[in-house]
C-alpha cells in the first residue's frame, strides 16, 4: 500500500479509505498526514513515485472535521454546529477571540458555526444570522477557544518513559493513549481541548509525543497528529539513566542522534526530490524526516541558562531543527534575547517562579535576589511566543490557565490578554496547527469554550465545551467536573 | 451625597470623608462610596488636632485629669491608616475611610475617625484594608520546631513570606500564634487549637473506644449534674468517681474544647455526624472530600469543614452511593449551614517553583471555593472569621471590628484576585511587613512611591457605590464645625 500521496485533495479522497488510525491528522488537517513513514501508517512498501509533501495545514478549506459518530455507535441525528448538522450561532457578552497579532476581544459578538468549522465571527451588530441557524446566547458570560497544553502525560497508560538507550526517537507515546480518559476529560472541563502527549524525560530523547483532542473517547477522533512532536530532554531526569552521564556526553550523544537523524532525513528527501537508490527505512529515524519536513516539531525539556543554550545553538542553529522550549523555567528566560531573534517559542511551566537560590534566598547578603516569575522574566526580555504548560500531571491539567494566572501574578503583563494568547493560539503556532485550532477566526476548527469571566480567573468556570462544533461537555446536561 | 472637601498640602486631617457613626456601619452591610477625593498632603505629622472625645478614657472626662491623660497617652502606640477601602470581613465595606489602632487594638475606624498627634500614619490612596488571613494549619512558618516559646524564630523567611500572603495567624502544632515578625513573645493567642480524634469506619475498634469514652463521659456529666443538685441540699453528697473517664471526652462535651476529625469519605463523615448528635457536641472535620453528598446531615449535627476546594479524587468503585471529589464540595457545605474554612492543598511554603498550592495562596484556594460556587463572602471569612471561629479565638481576630487585635493586611486589590499582593501586613498594631521593603516581590507591580500618589481620586462612579442610608448618617450636624475647626487649626500652623 502506497502512501505518498502526490497532492492534497488525493489526499482527502483517500483518507476516507486508510485504515482508522491514518485518518486522524488526515480528517483535521485535510490530508496532511499522509507523510510516507512516521505515522501509524508506514509505508513498508516501495514508494516509487517521489512523493510532493503538502505543507501542513496551511490551507483552512481543507478542514475536514470527522464525522460525528462515535466508532462502532450508530450515528446520531447531528445537532446544530456539528458536521452535516444545522448552523450554530452563539452569542456573547465577550468573546475571547485570541489572534495572534490580531484582535484579541470582541464584545457583544457573535460566532457562526457550521459543520464544526467557524464561519463568522464579529460583534452583533456586524453579523447576520441566518435564519436556520440554532441561537445559543451566552448571556453575560465569555467565550473562548480551545485551550492547547503542549505538555501533557496523563493521555494515556504512562507507559512512555522507556529508558531503553539514551536516545530513543523511534518510541511512540501513541502507542499508549487512552482517549478520554478521566483525567484527561477532567483537563477538557476545565477547557483544555488539545493536548501533546509526550514520553517523559528518563533520556534524552524519550520518543514521539502525539497531538490528541481530549474531548473525544475514541482514538481516531482523538487523535490529531502523529507525530506530534520529538520529545527531547537536554539535561536534569537523563542524569539518572544507568551510567549516570553529565551534560558533556548528553549533549555530545544527543547532537550524534539530531545529527544522524537529519543525515537520514536529508537521504530521503533528495530520495524523493531526484529518485536513485531507495533508502533503506531506519525506523529509530523515521520521526526525523517529519521534523525537516516541520511537520513535527521538538518539544524540548529545557531548562536553566546553559541548558536551554545548547537548545539554541545545536538544535536551532546547527542543525536546523524546528524546536520549542517546552519548560524553559530556572533562568532560561535570561536567554531571551536570542530565543526572540530565532522566533522561538517558550512554553514555560511547570514552575512559574524562580528563586535563584532553590528555596534559600540569599537575604541577608549584598546580592540580596529576588522571587522572579519565569514568563515575566521572557517577556522582559521582549520575549513574544510564550505561552503555559503544567507538565501535567506535575501540576493537574485542569490548572492550566492558574498557570497563566501565577504567570500574571508574578510580573508577567496582561494588559494585551497575552496570558489567553499564551493558552492558545502560540502554543497553536508552536506546534504548527494554528492553521486550524488556537484562536477564534473564520475557517478554523470550532473548539470552543463557554466560560464564566477572565479565564485565568480560578473564580471562573467552563460550562461548555464544543469540538469541532460538537458539544463534549455540557454542566446542564451532567455532572459538573470542575 | 455631601460635597468632600479637596485636601491639599501638609496639615490635611486624616478625617476624610463625610463623618458617618459607626457604630451604624458596623451592623449593616455598607458600600459606601466617596466622591472624588485628592489626596496630595503627604503627612499628617504636623497637625494637631483637638483631642477627640473617642480617645477619652470615661473616667478622665474632667478637667483635672488632662494632666495624668496626657502622660499616658503619651506612652500610647497609635497606627492610622488613612485613605483606604475597608473590608470588615462581616460584609460591611467603607470607601476612603480611617482605622485607628492604639495599642495593638483596632481602636475605631469609619469616618469618624480624628488621628491624634504622634500617630503612625499611612496612606493608602484608595488600597483595601482585610482583616489578617489565618492558616488553620501550618508548618515551618516560625522557624524552629513546634515548640513555639523557644523554638520561634522571629525573622525566619517563612513567616515574612507568610506575611506577604496575607497570613497574620497560623496554626503550628495545636497552637494559635501570630506571625509576630521580630518578635519572641506574645505571639502565642491559644495553646491548645483543637482535640484531634480518630474516628474511622476502617478502625471499628478505634470507633468503639471513642463511643465508650463518650458514653462514660456523658455518664460522669450527668452523674455531675446530679452530684451539685444534690450538695445544695446534701452536704454529704459523693462526688461521682472520674476513674476510668476520660478527660479529653469530658472537655469536648463541656464545649470547653473542639474534636477535630481527619475525615474523607462519605461513610466517615456520617458516623462523625452521627456520634456529634448522640453525645451533643460539635466536630471539626478536616478534609470532608464527599461532604457535598450529605452536607444536610453535616449541617444538622454542626459539623465546621476544613477543606481544600481543589482536591481531587475519585470516588471507591465499592461504594454504590455517589461519592469522590467535587469542586463544588464547599459551595454546597456552605449551602446546608456547614461553616467551611478553606486551606491550601500544602501547609507550608515552597519556593521550589511550583506556585499555586501552599500557604503564599492562600486566597487562590479561596477562590476555587467560589468557583465551585461558594459566595465571595463566605470565602473571605473562609480564611479569616470563620478560621479564628473553629479555633475559639474569634473574640480576638478574624474580623475588622472595635476592640479586636488590629491584625491587618493592606492589599492592592481584591483580596481574591490571583493579581493581588499584599503591601502591608500588621499585626498587634505594627507594620511587620512591607512589600517595598522586602526583595521578594518589590519589584512587581511596585508600589509608586508614596501611596500618595498625585490627585490619586476614589471613583464613586459605579454602580451602588454610593448608599442613600450612609448619606443620611452623614448629615450629621458636629461634623461640619470640627472639619471647619480641623482646617483652622491647621492653617494656625
Amino acid at each position: 500500500m502506497r502512501h505518498s500521496i502526490p497532492t492534497q485533495s488525493f489526499a482527502r479522497s483517500l483518507t476516507r479509505a486508510l485504515p482508522a488510525a491514518c485518518v486522524g491528522l488526515a480528517a483535521l488537517l485535510g490530508g496532511a498526514s499522509t507523510l510516507a513513514s512516521p505515522g501509524p501508517c508506514v509505508g513498508e512498501g516501495d514508494s516509487t513515485a517521489p512523493a510532493k509533501r503538502p505543507i501542513l495545514n496551511r490551507d483552512p478549506n481543507a478542514l475536514a472535521p470527522r464525522p460525528p459518530a462515535r466508532s462502532g455507535a450508530p450515528a446520531a441525528a447531528p445537532v446544530a454546529g456539528m458536521q452535516g448538522g444545522p448552523g450554530l450561532a452563539i452569542k456573547a457578552k465577550k468573546i475571547l477571540t485570541a489572534e495572534w497579532q490580531g484582535r484579541s476581544v470582541v464584545n457583544n459578538g457573535v460566532v457562526l458555526v457550521k459543520d464544526g468549522i467557524i464561519e463568522a465571527v464579529g460583534p452583533a451588530s456586524d453579523v447576520k444570522i441566518p435564519s436556520n441557524y440554532e441561537i445559543q446566547d451566552l448571556g453575560d458570560d465569555w467565550l473562548m477557544p480551545g485551550i492547547v497544553e503542549l505538555h501533557c502525560h496523563i493521555a494515556g497508560a504512562f507507559g512512555l518513559n522507556d529508558t531503553v538507550y539514551l536516545t530513543n526517537p523511534g518510541l511512540r507515546a501513541s502507542s499508549d493513549v487512552i482517549p478520554g480518559n478521566e483525567a484527561l476529560r477532567l483537563g477538557m472541563a476545565a477547557g483544555v481541548t488539545t493536548v501533546l502527549y509526550i514520553p517523559g524525560s528518563g533520556t534524552n530523547i524519550g520518543g514521539q509525543g502525539i497531538l490528541l483532542r481530549s474531548g473525544f473517547d475514541t482514538f481516531e477522533r482523538a487523535e490529531i497528529r502523529t507525530p506530534g512532536s520529538m520529545k527531547l530532554a537536554q539535561a536534569g531526569n537523563p542524569e539518572r539513566w544507568t551510567t549516570r552521564p553529565n551534560r558533556s556526553f548528553m549533549n555530545w550523544n544527543t547532537r550524534n542522534t539530531l545529527r544522524r537523524g537529519k543525515t537520514y532525513a536529508d537521504k530521503w528527501t533528495e530520495y524523493e526530490k531526484n529518485g536513485g537508490e531507495r533508502p533503506e527505512i531506519n525506523p529509530q529515524f523515521e520521526i526525523f524526516r517529519a521534523l525537516m519536513a516541520n511537520m513535527a516539531q521538538i518539544s524540548t525539556h529545557t531548562q536553566i541558562y546553559q541548558v536551554a543554550l545548547k537548545t539554541i545553538t545545536d538544535v536551532h542553529d546547527e542543525l536546523g531543527i524546528p524546536v520549542f522550549i517546552d519548560h524553559g523555567t530556572f533562568d532560561t528566560w535570561r536567554l531571551g534575547k536570542l530565543i526572540e531573534e530565532r522566533e522561538i517559542f517558550a512554553i514555560v511551566g511547570p514552575r512559574a517562579i524562580d528563586v535563584p537560590t532553590r528555596g534559600f534566598i540569599n537575604w541577608s547578603g549584598s546580592n540580596p535576589e529576588r522571587i522572579q516569575g519565569c514568563v515575566a522574566g521572557y517577556q522582559e526580555m521582549g520575549v513574544t511566543r510564550i505561552g503555559f504548560n503544567t507538565d501535567s500531571p506535575v501540576i493537574p491539567q485542569e490548572e492550566l490557565q492558574l498557570q497563566a494566572a501565577m504567570g500574571v501574578r508574578y510580573g508577567f503583563d496582561n494588559s494585551k490578554m497575552d496570558a489567553v494568547r499564551g493558552l492558545t493560539i502560540v502554543p497553536a503556532m508552536a506546534c504548527g496547527l494554528d492553521q486550524s485550532i488556537g484562536s477564534i477566526e473564520v475557517g478554523k476548527i470550532a473548539d470552543l469554550l463557554w466560560i464564566t469571566g477572565d479565564p485565568a480567573d480560578p473564580r471562573s468556570f467552563v460550562k461548555e465545551v464544543w469540538q469541532s462544533g460538537e458539544v463534549v461537555y455540557d454542566i446542564s446536561e451532567e455532572k459538573r467536573l470542575w | 451625597m455631601k460635597q468632600l472637601q479637596s485636601i491639599e498640602g501638609p496639615g490635611a486631617p486624616a478625617g476624610l470623608a463625610g463623618r458617618i457613626s459607626f457604630l451604624g456601619l458596623a451592623s449593616s452591610v455598607l458600600l459606601l462610596g466617596a466622591s472624588a477625593i485628592s489626596l496630595t498632603g503627604p503627612a499628617l505629622a504636623s497637625y494637631s488636632p483637638p483631642t477627640p472625645a473617642a480617645f477619652q478614657d470615661e473616667e478622665d472626662d474632667s478637667e483635672d485629669a488632662e494632666e495624668g491623660k496626657k502622660e499616658e497617652e503619651e506612652d500610647d502606640k497609635f497606627l492610622a491608616l488613612v485613605g483606604g477601602e475597608i473590608h470588615t470581613g462581616l460584609g460591611g465595606v467603607l470607601r476612603n475611610a480611617t482605622l485607628l489602632a492604639k495599642n495593638g487594638k483596632i481602636h475605631s475606624f469609619g469616618y469618624d475617625v480624628d488621628v491624634p498627634e504622634g500617630a503612625e500614619v499611612v496612606d493608602l490612596g484608595g488600597m483595601r484594608v482585610y482583616p489578617g488571613l489565618i492558616a488553620v494549619s501550618s508548618s515551618g512558618l516560625f522557624g524552629g520546631g513546634g515548640d513555639l516559646a523557644n523554638s520561634v524564630d522571629p525573622y525566619s523567611q517563612n513567616m515574612t513570606l507568610a506575611l506577604a500572603a496575607g497570613i497574620t495567624t497560623a496554626v503550628n502544632g495545636n497552637t494559635v500564634a501570630k506571625l509576630k515578625r521580630g518578635h519572641v513573645k506574645g505571639l502565642v493567642v491559644k495553646e491548645d487549637a483543637f482535640e484531634s480524634l480518630s474516628y474511622s469506619n476502617g478502625n471499628p475498634q478505634g470507633q468503639l473506644k471513642v463511643n465508650e469514652n463518650f458514653q462514660r463521659a456523658s455518664e460522669y456529666l450527668r452523674e455531675y449534674r446530679a452530684y451539685e443538685e444534690e450538695k445544695r441540699s446534701n452536704k454529704d453528697a459523693k462526688e461521682p468517681s472520674r476513674k476510668g473517664v476520660d478527660d479529653k471526652s469530658v472537655s469536648i462535651l463541656r464545649g470547653e474544647i473542639r474534636p477535630r476529625f481527619a475525615a474523607n469519605s462519605r461513610t466517615d463523615l456520617m458516623e462523625i455526624a452521627e456520634l456529634a448528635q448522640r453525645f451533643g457536641f460539635r466536630p471539626i472535620v478536616e478534609g470532608a472530600r464527599e461532604g457535598w453528598t450529605i452536607a444536610d446531615h453535616l449541617g444538622r449535627a454542626g459539623v465546621t469543614a476544613i477543606v481544600t476546594p481543589r482536591t481531587r479524587r475519585g470516588k471507591d468503585e465499592r461504594q454504590v452511593a455517589e461519592g469522590g471529589s467535587s469542586i463544588e464540595n464547599a459551595a454546597k457545605l456552605y449551602q446546608h449551614g456547614v461553616p467551611v474554612v478553606v486551606v491550601p492543598a500544602s501547609n507550608g511554603i515552597s519556593l521550589g517553583g511550583i506556585v499555586g498550592q501552599d500557604l503564599l495562596h492562600l486566597p487562590i484556594e479561596a477562590g476555587f471555593a467560589i468557583r465551585g460556587g461558594l459566595p465571595e463572602q463566605a470565602a473571605l471569612e473562609s480564611i479569616t472569621l470563620e478560621a479564628a471561629r473553629v479555633l475559639g479565638v474569634d473574640y480576638r481576630i478574624g474580623s475588622i471590628e472595635v476592640g479586636k487585635d488590629a491584625d491587618l493586611i493592606v492589599t492592592d486589590g481584591d483580596l481574591l484576585h490571583y493579581q493581588t499582593f499584599v503591601q502591608w501586613a500588621i499585626v498587634d498594631g505594627e507594620i511587620v511587613y512591607d512589600k517595598q521593603e522586602e526583595m521578594f516581590f518589590a519589584h512587581i507591580r511596585p508600589r509608586p512611591e508614596s501611596a500618595l500618589a498625585p490627585e490619586k481620586t476614589v471613583d464613586a462612579g459605579e454602580e451602588g457605590a454610593i448608599d442613600p442610608e450612609g448619606e443620611e448618617e452623614d448629615g450629621d450636624g458636629d461634623d461640619d464645625d470640627e472639619d471647619e475647626d480641623e482646617d483652622e487649626d491647621s492653617e494656625d500652623k
